[in-house]
């Protein structure tokens, strides 16, 4: 599938599916997953990220820094971890 | 107006067309124009007058390189003539311009002979190196054509091919025996084994030391190559003082530059080595201000150079069959010592002092380097593939911030993605279990969407997965009509 994008700064839009089946595979090996499931958790994964990117850059730009740093990202993903339980 | 076409009232349009067109075919190319007049009768005059502007040579100067991207369009338009089907004619006619500036391009072969010349030249190095099959269509336009079409084979292949010189590659290396090497070195006038490049390349790929792996004899990273380093040298050549000198001269900057590598310390004492062996045979600058001043006396140690290169020679033979990494911090340690030992009285004291630290240098390294290598082989293929895949998100997020991230956070962000792979899991196996299945299916995870309150009853799953999917996963996902009362995937 040609899915990477012109721009070599963007990052591909490639989803890492093996790596997610193996993931899974690897903490439950009981369970199986289906054909299109990756893809929804390669979604789920890329709106965690963004979320967390987000709540990072808003701890960032409160405390006035210009470079995203250990602790944003740490009360950054205490938050989102928390919202992200379902 | 009128009487000017009551002339000849036998006279129409076409047939004046056609005069035209006969006079314009003298000028033209014979093979060409053959199979345009063979099908007057059956064309149209809109045709004709098509032709005419085809025909209208010189008149429209392209340049040539414009001309030669277009030219395969032409090679179409032959074949469509050929077919005689004065539909495909037809369709060429949205665009009078193109053709009519192809044309010239191809039938003006008499004025771009200078052009084509190079174009030519091009074909036939192109052609040795890459099939290209004849179009259909006339042999001349056709195999310019070609020819055009060949000046688009991407040129580095065909240079990589055509000119084996210049090609990056490394040259062969066998496992060396130091004794031996040392035995070239003293016999053999040193010279730049590699051709010229050599002299280009320590200029050009100094700064890339570590990762070009062609003409720089020091660049290979594994312990074995600060000994294949020296068995690539002394390549029985004849005497070329300033390859030699250029070669020294790579050695010495690379030394400089890339102190921490072990080959370069090994190769900072193989110049050292060649140094003296050189001053043997004759005097040349030398860029080192240090070496200067032992000039004078470098000539008459080369006697005991020799003493030295057989002390050497045993020394190393000790070390050389216990090949890899322990071998080279002791042979340059062992090569040190003797040089030392053996040319106290030579070597002025600020260069031993700078013949112990710059060796330190790349001997610390070297055993820090060490274990990292040994270390690495076992938890590798527990570590790495989950790092690498993680790390698609980690730049992923490092796109989404907008913000320089720091390295400390991004393993921050690692863990972060730890714990909630372990919640994304479990959640499923729970929905799962749920539904009393044991595989998780499209709803499981719609489920879990709603519930982390991704989705919404404003936002729906579609729409995020549009908005965040690329087109092939979209068209997985979700279900499409299409034609034949097919839905797709079907539900």
């Amino acid at each position: 599938m040609a899915l990477s994008t012109t721009v070599s700064q963007r990052i591909k839009r490639k989803a890492p599916r093996a790596f997610l089946r193996r993931t899974f595979k690897q903490k439950k090996p009981h369970l199986r997953l289906e054909t299109g499931c990756d893809l929804l958790i390669h979604l789920n994964c890329l709106l965690f990220v963004h979320r967390l990117a987000e709540e990072s850059r808003t701890n960032a730009c409160e405390s006035k820094s210009k470079v995203i740093k250990k602790d944003h990202i740490l009360a950054a993903a205490k938050l989102i971890l928390k919202k992200s339980r379902g | 107006m009128a009487g000017r076409y009551s002339l000849d009232p036998g006279q129409t349009p076409r047939t004046i067309l056609r005069r035209v067109l006969d006079t314009v075919d003298t000028r033209s190319p014979r093979r060409r124009r053959s199979t345009q007049t063979k099908r007057l009768e059956e064309q149209t005059p809109r045709t004709l007058l098509k032709n005419i502007l085809l025909t209208a040579p010189e008149s429209s100067m392209m340049m040539p390189d414009s001309v030669m991207k277009p030219v395969q369009v032409p090679e179409m338009v032959e074949s469509s003539r050929q077919e005689s089907s004065l539909g495909s004619l037809e369709l060429q006619l949205p665009e009078p311009e193109t053709p009519s500036t192809l044309a010239p391009g191809l039938r003006a072969t008499s004025k771009r002979k200078q052009r084509l010349r190079l174009s030519i030249f091009q074909q036939e190095v192109n052609q040795g190196v890459s099939l290209a099959s004849e179009p259909p269509g006339n042999a001349d336009a056709s195999s310019l054509a070609s020819s055009f079409n060949l000046s688009f084979v991407p040129p580095p292949q065909s240079q990589s091919v055509k000119r084996p010189g210049l090609a990056r590659r490394r040259p062969k290396r066998q496992p060396v025996d130091v004794g031996a090497l040392l035995q070239d070195l003293k016999n053999n006038s040193l010279t730049s084994a590699l051709p010229g490049d050599n002299h280009r390349s320590p200029v050009a790929t100094l700064p890339m030391d570590e990762v070009l792996e062609d003409t720089q004899p020091f660049s290979h990273p594994s312990a074995g190559g600060s000994l294949s380093a020296y068995r690539s040298l002394p390549n029985p050549s004849p005497a070329g003082v300033e390859g030699s000198e250029g070669l020294v001269r790579h050695r010495m900057r690379s030394a400089g530059t890339g102190l921490q590598h072990s080959e370069y310390g090994g190769s900072w004492l193989g110049a050292k080595l060649i140094l003296v062996n050189r001053t043997g045979l004759g005097t040349t600058p030398l860029p080192f201000s240090e070496p200067q001043p032992q000039l004078p006396e470098l000539r008459e140690a080369v006697g005991s150079q020799e003493a030295v290169e057989a002390k050497e020679q045993e020394g190393s033979s000790g070390v050389e069959d216990s090949p890899g990494g322990p071998a080279s911090p002791e042979l340059s340690c062992s090569t040190n010592d003797l040089l030392q030992a053996e040319q106290p009285h030579q070597f002025e004291p600020p260069p031993p002092s700078g013949v112990a630290i710059l060796p330190s240098g790349p001997l610390e390294s070297v055993p820090a380097r060490l274990p990292s290598r040994t270390r690495t082989a076992g938890p590798r293929h527990h570590q790495d593939p989950y790092k690498a895949g993680l790390s698609h998100y980690i730049k992923f997020f490092s796109f989404c911030t907008k913000r320089p991230v720091e390295k400390a956070a991004l393993g921050i962000v690692e863990k972060c993605l730890d714990k909630y792979f372990q919640h994304l899991c479990n959640d499923l196996e729970v929905f799962s279990a749920h539904a009393g299945r044991k595989t998780v299916k499209l709803e499981d995870l719609e489920l879990l969407l709603r519930r982390q309150g991704l989705v919404t009853d404003q936002v729906s799953l579609h729409v995020l997965v549009e908005r965040y999917l690329p087109l092939e996963y979209r068209q997985l996902l979700i279900p499409c009509a299409f034609s034949g009362n097919s839905v797709f995937p079907a539900q």
